[in-house]
């Protein structure tokens, strides 16, 4: 019997680039990101998605290696249903049926209307759907990888903390890395991946906050 | 099976097979009335056949790659198709889960079709009646040999090209298949031309899978060599068309 393990991991290795054709961002040392979540930093078009499809294996990387165990998902920012499906048909043909009900819970508590056809939820809402989707698709037997592009965006504070409390109470068995714009100072972000100009840098500090980082962003 | 699941859901919501679902089923009776067959009874159960069957070409040519159309772009557009693909789904499994959605609304109606030429205009001569179940049997085997690659086609044209482009080819190419290929046989029988020939020769006989007029006219059961030669040609089909839908399939857009 095949040993699947439980703990995710995302190894880069050094000299390890991504692009379109010609390198945007390099990585310059190694860098291992295991299960919890690590914010994804950079300026608009500096390669914060060509990452994550780089790491989803949606797009080849330029340069060097890297590897990633565990049931991977990369929802991207863009991600849309058919309008005239409800979020209730798309958690029920989508989520595992154990999960539904916790799922259903969910949408109730961060107000989603799921018997509303997708075209007619706003965008927040919207996002609301894709991120219970993935959220409630995790196998729980097994390491998880979840890359997710701008999730916060049009997501009320309300939602916000119902997610991030999720991601709290999963962090041993789920590796998400989240791009993402912060949006106040104080904001802790322990792990971060940045992309400062052509450059993938790791920080770790259990201290680091937006404030602190935002400095090194260009 | 999520992505079967999705797309499946997504059709059924939409409800436009239900349209097609009460053509196939009720416009066999009803049309025959608003025909010379009211004056003529006898001839009430052979429109009954023609109506049934032209409805079932005309639903799954139309509606049914329309939707295969849609399927296979709105998968690649959606940003669907990376998502699955990102979770393991390969490109191969996206494709036949797809076409697997749009094929479980086909078969059904091709089974309406079939039941109302049963028990809507079965001979009452009981020698006729074996006949006419061997015959219905062989209609709907031929039939879902043609459009089953037809809409992996469509599916796989629209996911690359555009809905309106997958779904016009693969219209063109029923329809030429059906009808004209026939005028081009006609046409080489009145004057030689090798080009044309040569044409005709690779061309998809479709008008072979059509077997309304035999039917129509309870010309008997194809004998059992010719039926198989016809489904190993359009196997053949099937493998070229399989072949072709693969490479052209993809399941995102990269700007």
């Amino acid at each position: 019997m095949q040993l699947v393990p439980s703990t995710p991991s995302i190894h880069i290795e050094e000299g390890f680039g991504i692009g379109y054709g010609s390198p945007l961002a390099t990585c310059g040392g190694a860098t291992t990101l295991t299960a919890g979540t690590h914010f994804l930093l950079a300026r608009n078009g500096r390669g914060k998605t060509t990452l994550l499809r780089t790491i989803a294996r949606s797009l080849k990387p330029t340069s060097g290696a890297f590897k990633a165990t565990g049931f991977l998902q990369y929802l991207p920012e863009d991600l849309c249903f058919d309008p005239e499906i409800t979020p209730d048909m798309i958690f029920k043909m989508l989520i595992p049926r154990a999960r539904f009900q916790e799922a259903a819970a969910l949408a109730r508590d961060i107000e989603l209307d799921v018997k509303k056809s997708y075209g007619k939820l706003s965008t927040g809402n919207r996002r609301k759907t894709s991120l219970i989707m993935a959220e409630f698709s995790i196998r729980p037997d097994q390491g998880n990888i979840l890359l997710l592009d701008e999730p916060f965006s049009g997501l009320d504070a309300f939602a916000r903390q119902a997610f991030e409390e999720i991601w709290r109470k999963s962090s041993s068995n789920v590796l998400r890395l989240v791009s993402c714009h912060p949006d106040y100072d104080s904001m802790r972000m322990p792990s971060v991946l940045l992309i400062e100009g052509k450059h993938i840098t790791h920080h770790s500090s259990q201290e680091q906050t937006w404030s602190s980082l935002k400095n090194l962003l260009n | 099976m999520r992505l079967f699941r999705l797309t499946f859901a997504t059709i059924l919501q939409r409800k436009a097979w239900a349209i097609c679902a009460f053509a196939i089923a009720v416009l066999p009776f009803l049309m025959p009335l608003i025909s010379s067959a009211t004056e003529k009874p006898i001839l009430t159960q052979p429109a009954r056949i023609q109506a049934a069957w032209a409805l079932l070409w005309t639903c799954t040519l139309v509606w049914g790659l329309f939707t295969a159309a849609k399927q296979g772009e709105t998968n690649a557009r959606s940003g669907l198709g990376e998502y699955f693909q990102t979770t393991g789904l390969t490109v191969t499994r996206q494709l036949f889960e797809i076409w697997l959605a749009v094929f479980s609304f086909i078969l059904p109606f091709t089974l309406l079709a079939a039941a109302v030429c049963m028990f809507g205009a079965m001979p009452k001569d009981p020698s006729e009646q074996g006949m006419w179940w061997i015959m219905n049997f062989q209609y709907m085997v031929l039939f879902l040999l043609v459009t089953s690659p037809l809409l992996a086609l469509s599916i796989a044209l629209a996911s690359r090209f555009g809905g309106i482009t997958g779904f016009a080819i693969t219209l063109g190419l029923s329809l030429y298949g059906l009808y004209g290929v026939g005028y081009l046989d006609n046409m080489l029988k009145l004057e030689e031309n090798p080009i044309l020939q040569g044409i005709w020769l690779y061309s998809p006989q479709y008008r072979f899978a059509d077997l309304t007029q035999r039917l129509y006219f309870k010309a008997g059961a194809l004998s059992s060599a010719t039926f198989w030669q016809l489904c190993l040609y359009f196997v053949g089909i099937i493998d070229i068309y399989s072949g072709l839908s693969r490479l052209s399939f993809r399941t995102k857009i990269i700007n």
